[in-house]
């Protein structure tokens, strides 16, 4: 099937490209199906191109490449919601917000994406009391290493 | 927006099968409870609030040629 996306042009994409969210994204929730498309090879960056608006691009991460600590519990509902199992085990990815200064951008740590890898059933999953904000600097200036607490 | 007026121990019943029960309530605070079918979430409004804005600022659009910072970063 043809994608259209602003950034990317026409895309040509497979059905298993997609990603689906039944429920939307937090702000987004009529945008159910996104493309997912890997930056590069073997890099933890990629876009999600939402399938019917050119415009609505996210770029996202596996964290632990940059927080190698970043933990979570999945609640059973959530597991049993999207399908998934110790033998299939979520892929976890954040989303990235690029500020104009590019050296600056952080990730969303307290809402990661959950994706049924098997069945592309995605949902974005909101942490209750957690440590995490929204904000976390990939790059920190100050502290390398050293992940940057942001705004909530 | 519906406003009603309830009494502790008193219940809001949602289509069937979400129940709001006020708990308690002790100055400004409002303690309530609801029961719901497990697929509907509920999360406090500001929380929820904090993730739609990052959302949509994250959504934002960026020139992708700017990227190059991340073009040697390898998945660990």
């Amino acid at each position: 099937m043809q994608i259209q996306s602003t950034r990317f042009g026409l895309l040509e994409v497979d059905e298993d490209q997609i990603i689906s969210f039944p429920h939307g994204l937090p702000g987004f929730q009529g945008k159910r199906d996104f493309v997912f498309l890997p930056y590069q090879n073997e890099s933890p960056f990629a876009y999600l191109q939402a399938v019917d608006e050119p415009n609505l691009t996210f770029v996202i991460v596996e964290p632990f490449t940059f927080f190698q600590d970043y933990s979570f519990t999945l609640e059973d509902s959530v597991l049993t919601e999207l399908g998934l199992s110790d033998e299939n085990p979520p892929k976890i990815f954040n989303i990235v917000r690029i500020p104009e200064i590019i050296k600056e951008m952080t990730a969303n740590l307290l809402a990661p994406i959950i994706i049924n890898w098997q069945t592309r059933i995605a949902m974005q999953f909101i942490l209750e009391k957690s440590p995490y904000t929204v904000r976390h600097s990939l790059f920190p200036q100050d502290s390398p290493g050293q992940e940057e607490k942001g705004g909530k | 927006m519906l406003a009603l007026t309830r009494k502790i121990g008193e219940k809001i019943i949602i289509s069937d099968n979400i129940c709001i029960t006020i708990v308690d309530v002790k100055g400004d605070n409002i303690r309530i409870g609801i029961e719901a079918p497990r697929d509907i979430k509920i999360y406090r409004g500001e929380l929820y609030e904090s993730i739609v804005a990052e959302n949509k600022q994250s959504a934002k659009p960026v020139d992708l040629a700017q990227l190059d910072l991340l073009k040697d970063i390898k998945t660990k």
